[in-house]
């Protein structure tokens, strides 16, 4: 499904990314560990678009199709979902009426019709319980005054009504308390599907006992360093990442996280 | 040094339409005194910004016809008055019938009722600040007075459609003056429009007497032409215990300019002014609003936000002044600017003057661009960039097109936000 060939990416003229290569596989589960500073949320950033980060060489694709050619809003709509580490609040825009603009944004896309707002409000109501987030925050503005929990809640909210092919989560399990994160991570294991990828960014394992893994990867100084199964994480927790030969200083840039 | 430009004399000589006697006299004083009246230059402080827009050449003197079609974008059902160049048209105007309210075009008013609106004309407004109103005192040619007697309440908005046409060179001198008595209520609509294509000037005065516990809303809606100068003040004379709400929204030209003075002069008077502007092009658009805190005990708010685009021009003045007896008093002013491109350009000044110890004054100014990280969180959900655009401009404003308490008024505004939005955001 996606496929990532000696990507290069920069920021201010900085190389975070060295050189990485993955592939991802419709169904699987993949998780990118690593210390801070080693280009994480580079990675993130650069598959969803963010033109704050320039792409100097290498290639990705997802079923086939150059990614590098389409701007962020034609990856969302080709199946790219990025939940944010920090969402950003947008007072003034309701929660309710983006989340419509954007499931419509998609819908259109498939060239389905429009949801209208009866319809939406019901569809919204229910994947909002899924997350157990009260139905009274799709009224109020875009993350605006929510805690960092339910920021993170709105996140995969989002993936549940997007339906993405490829969901990436950034960082999606950092400050949440146990109860949130067994809620995080039920939305997110709602989303497993055999046509579907995720990839998780983290820095600790423990996101991944709640949402295992199919494959582990640990990325550092712009370079994955390593890659294994489920038991890799379970190591690198017990054993930290010194074992790999990972000093402070192969880290990119800890401004890029 | 070259002497200060002075007021063309063509525009000294009122013609035709017929008033009652007192008002002619009234407008007759006004006149002479125009003698001679320096115009605004860059060097006059509170029109620094915008003297260079305006265009008071002779032409513009000529008094534009009273008669034509009239149309208005607030097509909606309930009462309505229809100003023609500032003139009413009766035929096209549906006047509430309720005891206590009275709405009377000046030229039906009797010899009495003339001379009494005589003495009360001008009395809101601060001449010296506001030059402009004078040259409407001086050459109005019509009026609406609105009487509202203790307790009354009118039950629906009024809405006062003032059309300018212009197929000549020429200017209109729409004037309203509204007498709230003692806890009456009453919401306005001010709609300003226009027709034909030539360069016009049109030059308002509209003025608010609220006695105690009156409570008056005044809706303005400026979306004249690309062709219409528009100099307008609103003044407003607050009594004990009285509400005044103003939301003004504006779309620029090339000369837009509003002075809004608002007097709280009994104890816990409370006003709020609500103001949106959006210009482009080449556009301009200049509100001033005072606020004098005379009386203790007053609350004021004050919310605007400016949004300019292209090579357009927004300022926005704010002053509070808080008199000496006027402790207790609560004013809180806020105005927030959006620059849609490198080459707008938006000015924007509180100014607080204290006098009183025992007060709460608060005011922030803040200018700024579309948030990147906001945008980019739009679109990485699909949404097209253009939509974004346009959701997060909205978003703006949101808040103020919200609080306009006449849904005609907020659909009139979003239809032509859209057009903004359609020529200001390109298609992906």
């Amino acid at each position: 499904m996606l496929s990532i060939k000696n990507l290069h990416a920069s920021v201010e003229d900085k190389e975070i990314l060295k050189g990485i290569n993955l592939e991802i596989k419709a169904g699987e589960v993949h998780a990118i560990m690593g210390p801070n500073g080693s280009g994480k949320s580079t990675l993130s950033q650069v598959l969803a678009g963010n033109e704050a980060f320039e792409v100097t060489s290498g290639e990705i694709t997802l079923n086939g199709e150059n990614l590098l050619d389409l701007e962020t809003e034609e990856r969302a709509r080709e199946g790219i979902f990025l939940a944010f580490q920090y969402p950003v609040e947008i007072p003034g825009v309701s929660n309710l009426q983006f989340l419509r603009t954007a499931v419509n944004a998609m819908r259109g896309h498939r060239g389905e019709s429009e949801m209208n707002a009866a319809e939406f409000m019901k569809l919204a109501k229910e994947v909002s319980k899924q997350v157990d987030l009260d139905p009274a925050f799709l009224k109020r503005g875009v993350n605006e005054g929510f805690s960092g929990g339910e920021k993170k809640r709105n996140e995969i909210m989002q993936a549940l009504l997007l339906q993405p092919k490829l969901a990436i989560l950034d960082e999606t399990d950092s400050g949440l308390d146990i109860d949130a994160l067994q809620v995080v991570s039920n939305g997110v294991n709602a989303l497993r599907a055999e046509d579907r990828a995720i990839l998780m960014v983290t820095h600790y394992q423990r996101l991944l006992n709640h949402i295992v893994p199919d494959y582990v990867h640990v990325l550092a100084g712009g370079k994955i360093v390593k890659s294994g199964g489920r038991e890799l994480a379970l190591e690198l927790e017990e054993r930290g990442y010194g074992w790999l030969g990972i000093k402070d200083e192969d880290t990119a840039d800890s401004s890029a996280n | 040094m070259k002497p200060a430009p002075t007021l063309s004399s063509a525009f000294l000589h009122p013609v035709g339409h017929s008033l009652p006697e007192p008002l002619v006299a009234l407008r007759k004083l006004r006149g002479t005194a125009l003698v001679d009246m320096p115009l605004p230059t860059r060097k006059t402080e509170n029109w620094k910004y915008s003297s260079k827009y305006l265009k008071l050449t002779d032409d513009m003197a000529i008094a534009l016809p009273a008669e034509g079609k009239t149309g208005s974008s607030l097509a909606v059902p309930g009462y309505k008055v229809a100003f023609l160049n500032g003139v009413m048209i009766p035929e096209a105007s549906e006047y509430p019938d309720l005891d206590g309210i009275t709405i009377q075009s000046f030229d039906d008013l009797s010899d009495d009722e003339a001379a009494d609106l005589a003495d009360r004309l001008d009395s809101t407004l601060d001449n010296n600040a506001v030059q402009m109103a004078r040259l409407n005192s001086a050459r109005f040619e019509d009026g609406l007075l609105i009487r509202l007697s203790p307790d009354a309440v009118l039950d629906q908005p009024l809405f006062i459609v003032h059309e300018v046409t212009a197929d000549a060179s020429g200017s209109a001198f729409p004037r309203i003056y509204v007498d709230a008595g003692r806890n009456s209520q009453i919401t306005l609509v001010e709609e300003y429009i226009s027709s034909g294509s030539e360069p016009v000037m049109v030059n308002t005065v509209s003025e608010f007497t609220l006695a105690d516990g009156a409570n008056v809303t005044s809706i303005r809606l400026n979306m004249e032409g690309e062709n219409v100068q528009h100099i307008g003040a609103t003044g407003v004379r607050q009594q004990r215990s009285s509400r005044f709400e103003s939301h003004s929204v504006g779309f620029g030209g090339p000369l837009r300019r509003h002075d809004l003075q608002v007097r709280l002069e009994g104890e816990g008077g409370e006003c709020k002014l609500n103001g949106v502007v959006v210009t482009q092009g080449k556009q301009h658009y200049d509100n001033h609003t005072t606020i004098e805190h005379i009386a203790a005990h007053c609350n004021s708010e004050e919310t605007y936000r400016n949004i300019a685009a292209d090579q357009s021009h927004a300022i926005f003045n704010g002053r509070i002044h808080i008199h000496q007896d006027a402790q207790k008093s609560n004013a809180d002013m806020n105005n927030k600017n959006l620059l849609l491109s490198n080459g707008a350009e938006i000015d924007t000044k509180p100014e607080l003057e204290i006098y009183a110890d025992d007060v709460k004054c608060a005011h922030g100014a803040t200018i700024g661009q579309l948030d990147e990280a906001s945008l980019f969180y739009l679109v990485s959900r699909g949404i097209a960039r253009r939509e974004a655009n346009v959701l997060l401009t909205m978003a703006f404003i949101n808040e103020l097109v919200e609080q306009i308490p006449v849904a005609a008024v907020r659909e009139t505004a979003q239809t032509r936000l859209n057009q903004f939005f359609d020529q200001t955001f390109e298609e992906a």
